[in-house]
């Protein structure tokens, strides 16, 4: 639609988008993914491939199951009784959905961040150093710097340095959200899953958080499920779009937002129905 | 306001006067209720603040250094509480030892792994009728099972009825305040990796941490005060502490054996221990709503 379309960005009716970028080779490989909630099925036949160290984008009108699909990923589905999956999520040559999977361990190489921050009742410090402590075992100049590299990185470090050993409950949501990311970040997975990472913070901090994704693209494969179309359309390289329960399609960016294959597409991108 | 605003509503048109009376009548029933609720809080207070004025007239006299560092005597010969105050304070601090640990673990498991389950059912069930079972009948079972088969009583006796009291009240505590937890707090946990123990032990506790607390603080003034199932357990001791195979003091035992006995001295030290208990008991719960007020 733009006719001064940059390497990078081009602009589709005001929304900034991103321009395809090699979608390389694929870090996590969905096929034929069922889910049930007990007897309703809420997800049906799901193809789809992330790519390695991009940010797929997943957009979709509320109970399409977007945010279900996520949590497969990480299997934390298997929490709660009733709730199973069935089909193949193959990563790195294993089928994650599989009885006799090592959970702790996958949860260690695909971590989340929630909606609602949840910081733990400790301390700053304690809160990075948890899920450090799950798996590694650091000395404690280690875990300084690895507290401080996941701080930095997540961009609080500076607010933060003179106080980790106060209580990580006092601070403001923001800054809650991006403690949990560097929680996340700091026991070094290979995939993040964002579940609307940032619907519950006010815009500037939903812009140091975009921020953040964009760089955090360099190192870790990304998963976001958003509401908020212009963010998937800021953030992601790849997007797929949801529709209870089937995906319906599921492409470049700019290409989901300027020039969609297919109809139901078309309408929830262009505001027809949310 | 004309009429034909409301032409389409069906109904006769409105009375300004009717509207009125009905408003007064309201106004009037809630202004009784409102005087009769105080009406009963004020009874309420009244007792509680005679008891207490009752309490404080009759104990005060009797108060003195040596009710806290002699044991009992026989009557008329002076003598003190020593033995019950140490009696009631060793059988307590087990009762809550033996009791809680068992309570938390029986909680927790309600809380984290007994979500619908049969068994978990059966098992709240039961806790929830054993926390208002008389007490009386736990003494009773801890008579049979446990002081006639030893063939006396016992201060061990004494505080395994009140571990057994002490249990219910931990499990609902615990059970209520894991409850409270956000999912999304446990699911953080998970997330990271930890597996489901480590989330129980470092998050969750910690988070329930208050609540658990303030339940162990109201069950230790619950068994602090309790005398029936003492009466066939330890059966208390006049003259001496006892032990844990013998015969224990107790406080409320002690009240109990000495305000209808015959002797001034001992009713007077029968009032100073209704004293110290009630004192005692109303500082812990002072104390666990202190604790609970920080938590939501």
């Amino acid at each position: 639609m733009s006719t001064t379309m940059s390497d990078q960005q081009g602009s589709h009716g005001g929304v900034q988008v991103r321009s395809a970028s090699a979608i390389g080779k694929s870090r996590i490989e969905i096929s034929e993914l069922d889910f049930y909630y007990g007897a309703h099925k809420a997800l049906k036949q799901i193809n789809l491939n992330l790519p390695d160290k991009q940010v797929t984008g997943m957009i979709g009108p509320s109970g399409c199951g977007k945010s279900t699909l996520l949590r497969v990923l990480n299997r934390m589905y298997d929490l709660y009784p009733g709730q199973r999956a069935t089909g193949k999520v193959m990563m790195d040559g294993q089928n994650i959905i599989e009885p006799h999977v090592d959970l702790n361990a996958l949860r260690a190489r695909v971590g989340m961040v929630f909606q609602k921050p949840t910081p733990f009742p400790m301390s700053l410090y304690d809160n990075i150093a948890f899920g450090v402590r799950l798996h590694e075992k650091l000395s404690k100049a280690e875990m300084d710097e690895r507290v401080e590299w996941s701080l930095t990185r997540a961009a609080l470090w500076g607010e933060v340095k003179d106080r980790l050993n106060t209580s990580a409950m006092g601070l403001s949501g923001g800054q809650q959200q991006r403690l949990c990311i560097a929680r996340t970040i700091a026991v070094r997975p290979e995939v993040i899953l964002l579940d609307e990472p940032t619907s519950a913070l006010d815009p500037i901090s939903t812009l140091k958080v975009e921020e953040l994704i964009d760089e955090l693209k360099h190192d870790f494969t990304i998963a976001i499920v958003t509401h908020n179309m212009q963010q998937a359309a800021r953030c992601a390289d790849q997007v797929a779009f949801f529709y209870i329960g089937e995906m319906v399609e599921v492409g470049p960016a700019e290409q989901i937002f300027t020039s969609p294959k297919e109809k139901r597409t078309q309408e929830y991108v262009t505001g027809r129905f949310g | 306001m004309s009429a034909t605003t409301f032409s389409s509503i069906p109904g006769a048109a409105k009375n300004e006067a009717v509207a009125l009376r009905l408003g007064n009548a309201r106004r009037r029933s809630d202004a009784i209720v409102k005087y009769l609720c105080i009406l009963a809080t004020a009874i309420g207070l009244l007792l509680l603040v005679s008891i207490l004025f009752t309490l404080l007239m009759r104990g005060l006299g009797g108060l003195s250094l040596s009710v806290f560092t002699t044991m009992t005597k026989p009557p008329g010969s002076g003598g003190g509480l020593l033995n019950a105050i140490l009696g009631t304070l060793i059988q307590t601090a087990i009762g809550t030892l033996v009791g809680t640990p068992i309570g938390l673990m029986v909680g927790t498991y309600l809380a984290e792994y007994g979500q619908g389950s049969r068994i978990a059912n059966i098992v709240r069930f039961v806790s929830d009728i054993l926390l208002s079972a008389p007490s009386i009948l736990i003494g009773l079972f801890v008579y049979q099972f446990l002081v006639e088969p030893l063939g006396g009583f016992s201060g061990i006796a004494g505080s395994l009825a009140l571990s057994i009291i002490v249990i219910p009240i931990v499990v609902r505590t615990t059970e209520d305040m894991l409850h409270l937890i956000p999912p999304t707090l446990r699911e953080a946990a998970i997330g990271l990796g930890a597996p489901k123990w480590k989330m129980i032990t470092l998050i969750c506790y910690r988070s329930a941490k208050e609540g658990i607390v303030t339940g162990v603080l109201l069950a230790v003034a619950r068994i602090a005060g309790e005398t029936a199932p003492l009466l066939f357990t330890s059966l208390g001791n006049s003259s001496a502490l006892g032990g844990m195979g013998s015969p224990m003091a107790s406080l409320p035992v002690a009240i109990y054996q000495y305000a209808g006995s015959a002797f001034e001295d001992w009713v007077q030290l029968a009032w100073v221990g209704a004293l110290l208990i009630t004192v005692g008991v109303l500082a812990i719960n002072i104390l666990a709503r202190f604790a609970l007020r920080g938590k939501r």
